[in-house]
């Protein structure tokens, strides 16, 4: 108590807190960095190395060991020793230099991915988990849920087809169902389609596609398609996209002559003293909050138009069946509407 | 039967009898009847309670004022009732936890009758609910609340026609004035014993397909369970995949 | 009903799922909708073009536009203190008056005229008796004064419009909109403020909504800074001023706590909370005129029989509890008391504060409201200054000049005053609150984060401010 002075007292707190941060903070701190090491296993090794020649065979790619080692992200060694314990057990074999799954490796594969799709959905219909965090965390739990508990899990999300990107989740049973369409560059000027699917992979290419605020299952329009960019409208707004960006997206080619509508927007473009009338709900917005929007009127046919400006930019409050309900940006931006000429 | 659903307010209020009727607070034992009350949230349910039991449930004008599920009671013609006032819930047709509570009382509660307290302002947003409701029980009444609140924004509602459109009787009450509230309870004891008999309204506009399949599947469950009131609403469930119904189904506890 | 039957009937339904596909909702929604539709238009006749109540918009337009809408959510804020603390004063000391100087004495009488011995003497009137009259004489008043100007301000519609302005914060820090609503109802008291978190959909927005609530300063946390305010700080600004500085400083409080409410949830949204709200929907009412005079009249009977309740329950044990340690002796004639201040002291020195009033938290965890009583005899005690009755004895101090000269005579400084408005804003819960966030999420874990989080925090801050303090 005697040799106190604040000076000193100040230093030995903020010394023991710089500690704490570097060791706790999320993700980078020395104690999560350490923890991981110690975690990933052989099971993981193995249902990765399985899950990447799934989606090898897939694309009709040939793989070697050499593939899998620049791919994974795990010591050489490790692999190799994965591979022979595969091969022991059965799960693959080699043809000449190629690695492949045998039957019973490709219903292994299958069930992985089956976890990995639900869980993605998991997070998307019942979790506020950012979209750029659905699939690392699915990543990580698809080597944890039992058979058992996947089947419950799938049961409590309805047995949903597709997971939040639009790729095919397999059945209990092995059934898959085939995503219709094709990449997005090869769309001729003009042509009318809809976004079926948007690839989660690889991340850096993902991320571009998010921060455009694209949205699966939305009409879309070419304008333009050469070597460098492709420009389509949607939702009333414009895009523009790299070819490589832009094969990431699967979209169907709409045939029939439909009359993609003219005023077409989204809610969070409507303007104060607009009126408009509500389309749907794009598919981007999904389980609970897509039901509770639905429950409060934001149907088909619904009048809508802004009430209340928020002094903070957001959300504003919408008029819509007679009560004002206050929505924020994201939420509105999921919602089309049709802007009537005549303002109210 | 119809002559007897297109009640009018003034011709129950004839019928009403001041004298049988006593606040039992939450004094509810022994009590005949369970009635529940549901609606969207802030159309004033716990207002219309408290005018019933004479208690003092919070209310306030927002909507979520009430989280948890209220009890009391009141006597009226010798025959005790114990009401349950429930938080708001805009529909049934979700899983979230915040309309759990009335979600769950209104489907395995099993009130004797359901009043549906329903904002005369804003009538068409809330026969969603009404009409979700309205498939699972047969013995509802609507409580068009909020009265003085239309008039004074020159909404004329035209109480016959709604209560033929929607097979139950229909009161107009302003619950924050007690207007109304004999109407009702006089309405209440009429559906409870049998006096008044329902014939809700079924959900029409459903697309062809849909309908098929919820036809398909309502089929068997009332071959599985004659009589069953609410099979469509059971369709309806399982079709979208409600793990709590499925569950319930299997223990029985639905029927 | 067979087993078999009913799975080929979940067969079935699982069959016809897949081949609706995922639009069963939509057009389920959509077809009720429209019958909705149907059946007013048959039904219903409204006038044309007077949808909204005209008067409804202007307001809704200035209490949300972005020059007026803050300034006026703290003016209301300001307004509703300043009364009360305007206000409670008279009541204040007259239940003092006839609870502690009249009352008290004539019981004291009272008991010694029949021989009652003197413990159970002390026990009974000076522990269990002063501790709720205390209670009522301190906490009563404000809170009478306090919350049915709130529930007006509830039953006008105001309180969806507070959530509506600032919802963007609360986006910001990851929480929910709705929680300003939960907010303002741990104003209240923490507990209630706790179930009404119920109305936030999603499980993860509503932990936070849970664990922040205490930054709400409740029921028996208000007269505890209006009264350490009016002493302190109403005393270093010239006499004219000290109640507006006293306002001010409780304001200020408040608002601190706020900002601890959105760092605490944005820190928890980005750690062990981690994740992004999606779905925030507010419904706006329309506003209606309160029936004035009948909520003074029911909010005023409410609030005074939860603090009479909560006084009985919670105030007479610790009464009985607070005389029981300070005539208990430990060792020679060091009551356990004085044995625990003293250890206490050097931290409490550390944070600013003192043993005395670490121990009154202490003693205080079942209700916040006796902190201040506690906090009061326990220093008359560690200074062995002579103004009460004995060991253990809350004292009448029916003036609060005369409690700041307690105080003073402890050696309270101005820095123990704000250490201690601090304290009282960032502490553990109430115990009824620990038990109601238990049952409210059912998890031994969050309950602990819950209690142990603030404070943390607020011996941080409290260490902070001393150590900065004592720098100048
Ligand atoms: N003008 C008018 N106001 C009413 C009437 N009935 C209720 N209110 C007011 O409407 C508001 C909501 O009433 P509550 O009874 O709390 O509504 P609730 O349906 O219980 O709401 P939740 O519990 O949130 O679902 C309160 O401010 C009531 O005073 C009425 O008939 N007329
Ligand atoms: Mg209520």
């Amino acid at each position: 108590m005697n040799d106190y002075n604040p000076i000193s007292a100040l230093i030995i707190f903020f010394g023991i807190a710089i500690l704490l941060f570097l060791l706790f903070r999320p993700t980078k701190g020395w104690f999560w960095l350490l923890q991981k090491n110690f975690k990933s296993n052989e099971k993981v090794i193995i249902e990765d190395i399985l899950k990447q020649l799934y989606h090898f065979e897939n694309s009709g790619n040939k793989v070697d060991t050499r593939t899998l080692v620049e791919v994974l992200n795990f010591k050489n060694k490790r692999i190799v020793e994965a591979i022979k314990k595969m091969s022991i057990n059965d799960l693959v074999y080699f043809d000449k230099d190629a690695l492949k799954l045998t039957e019973e490796g490709h219903e292994y594969a299958l069930r992985i991915i089956r976890v990995h799709r639900l869980w993605e959905r998991y997070l998307a219909d019942k979790t506020g988990f950012h979209k750029n965090e659905w699939h690392d965390r699915a990543e990580r739990m698809e080597h944890k849920l039992s058979h058992d508990e996947t089947n419950k899990l799938a049961s409590q999300l309805g047995n949903p087809k597709f997971d939040p990107h639009g790729d095919p989740i397999p059945t209990k049973t092995g059934k898959i169902a085939d995503i219709e369409g094709v990449e997005l560059p090869r769309l001729p000027v003009n042509s009318i389609a809809r976004i079926t699917h948007i690839e989660d992979e690889p991340e850096v290419i993902y991320k571009q596609i998010l921060a455009e605020n694209i949205h699966i299952g939305s009409l879309l329009k070419v304008v333009e398609n050469n070597n460098t960019r492709i420009v389509f409208h949607s939702e009333g707004e414009e895009f523009v996209l790299a070819p490589i960006v832009a094969s990431n997206l699967t979209v169907l080619p709409i045939e029939k002559e439909v009359v993609i509508e003219e005023n077409i927007a989204r809610l969070s473009g409507l303007q104060e003293n607009e009126m408009a009338e509500i389309i749907g709900i794009s598919k981007e917005s999904r389980g609970e909050s897509r039901r509770r929007l639905l429950d409060l009127g934001f149907v088909k046919g619904s009048k809508i138009k802004i009430d209340l400006l928020n002094p903070l930019g957001e959300p504003h409050a919408y008029l819509v069946k007679g009560t004002s309900i206050a929505l924020r940006k994201d939420q509105a931006s999921k919602i089309l509407i049709k802007k009537s000429e005549h303002a109210d | 039967m119809q002559t007897k659903v297109v009640k009018s307010a003034c011709e129950t209020c004839a019928h009403f009898n001041a004298e049988g009727l006593k606040k039992l607070g939450i004094h509810a034992e022994n009590f005949d009847f369970v009635v529940a009350l549901a609606g969207n949230p802030n159309t004033g349910k716990s207002t219309v309670f408290n005018a019933l039991t004479g208690l003092r449930q919070h209310t306030g004008n927002w909507p979520g004022k009430t989280v948890t599920r209220a009890e009391g009671g009141f006597q009226y013609n010798e025959q005790k009732y114990k009401l349950v006032d429930l938080p708001g819930t805009y529909s049934l047709l979700s899983t979230s936890t915040d309309e759990e509570v009335a979600r769950d009382f209104l489907l395995f509660g099993r009130p004797d009758v359901t009043v549906i307290v329903a904002d005369a302002n804003r009538l068409e947003r809330n026969l969603n609910l009404v009409l979700q409701i309205l498939e699972i029980t047969d013995k509802a009444v609507l409580c068009l609340n909020l009265m003085d609140e239309a008039k004074r924004n020159s909404i004329v509602i035209d109480q016959r026609v709604l209560a033929k459109d929607l097979g139950i009787p229909v009161v107009a009450t302003s619950a924050r004035y007690k207007e109304g509230i004999p109407e009702l309870i006089q309405t209440i004891s009429e559906v409870a014993n049998g006096t008044i008999v329902c014939k809700p309204h079924r959900i029409k506009n459903v697309s062809p397909n849909i309908e098929k399949a919820v036809k398909k599947l309502s089929k068997e469950i009332e071959k599985e369970f004659p009589g069953i009131a609410n099979s469509r609403w059971i369709a309806f469930r399982l079709l979208e995949g409600d793990s709590q119904i499925i569950e319930a189904l299997k223990t029985g506890e639905l029927v | 009903m067979s087993k078999k039957n009913i799975e080929h009937i979940i067969e079935l339904s699982n069959e016809l799922r897949w081949q609706i596909g995922d639009d069963f909702h939509d057009n389920l929604t959509e077809g009720i909708y429209a019958d909705a539709a149907n059946i007013v238009r048959d039904s219903v006749q409204t006038e044309k073009g007077k949808k909204r109540f005209r008067l409804d918009s202007k307001i809704d337009k200035i209490v949300t536009s972005k020059t007026f809408g803050f300034p006026i959510m703290f003016l209301i804020l300001g307004v509703v203190l300043w009364l009360t603390i305007i206000g409670a004063n008279y009541p204040s000391s007259m239940l003092a008056n006839l609870l502690l100087d009249t009352i008290h004495p004539a019981l004291k009488s009272g008991a010694s005229n029949i021989g009652m011995p003197w413990w159970l003497d002390g026990f009974l009137i000076d522990g269990v008796y002063l501790a709720v009259a205390w209670v009522i004489a301190v906490m009563l008043p404000p809170m009478a004064i306090f919350f049915p100007m709130f529930t007006l301000l509830e039953d006008f519609g105001y309180l969806p419009r507070v959530a509506f302005n600032l919802d963007n914060l609360f986006k910001k820090s990851g929480a929910h909109g709705k929680q300003a609503l939960t907010m303002s109802m741990g104003f209240g008291c923490n507990a209630a403020g706790i179930v009404a978190t119920r109305i936030i959909d999603s499980p993860r927005e509503r932990l936070i909504a849970i664990i922040t609530n205490n930054f709400s300063l409740c029921n028996g946390r208000w007269p505890t800074q209006i009264l350490i305010a009016t002493i302190f700080i109403g005393a270093v600004v010239p006499s004219s001023f000290s109640s507006v500085a006293a306002l001010l400083s409780v304001i200020g409080i408040a608002v601190l706590g706020m900002a601890f409410m959105f760092l605490t949830s944005w820190g928890l949204s980005k750690t062990v909370l981690k994740g992004e709200v999606s779905t925030f929907n507010l419904e706006l009412p329309p506003y209606r005129p309160p029936r004035f005079w009948r909520t003074l009249y029911t909010s005023l009977i409410d609030r005074t029989l939860i603090v009479l309740w909560r006084a009985i329950v919670f105030a007479a044990p610790a009464g009985a509890v607070i005389w029981l340690i300070c005539n208990i002796h430990v060792s020679g004639d060091v009551s356990i008391a004085a044995w625990l201040i003293d250890s206490f002291d050097g931290f409490g020195w550390l944070l600013g504060l003192n043993g005395v009033i670490l121990l009154a938290y202490i003693v205080a965890i079942p209700a916040n409201e006796i902190v201040i009583p506690t906090i009061l005899m326990l220093t008359v005690l560690a200074t062995g200054m002579s103004g009460g009755e004995g060991a253990g004895v809350m004292f009448e101090l029916d003036s609060i000049s005369a409690t700041g000269d307690v105080l003073r005579a402890g050696g309270w400084t101005l820095l123990t005053a704000i250490n201690l408005m601090l304290f009282s804003l960032l502490h553990n819960p109430c115990s009824t609150t620990i038990y109601t966030i238990y049952k409210e999420t059912k998890s031994a874990k969050w309950t602990a984060v819950a209690s142990i989080l603030p404070v943390i925090l607020g011996f941080i801050v409290t260490f902070l401010v001393a150590q900065i303090w004592r720098l100048f």
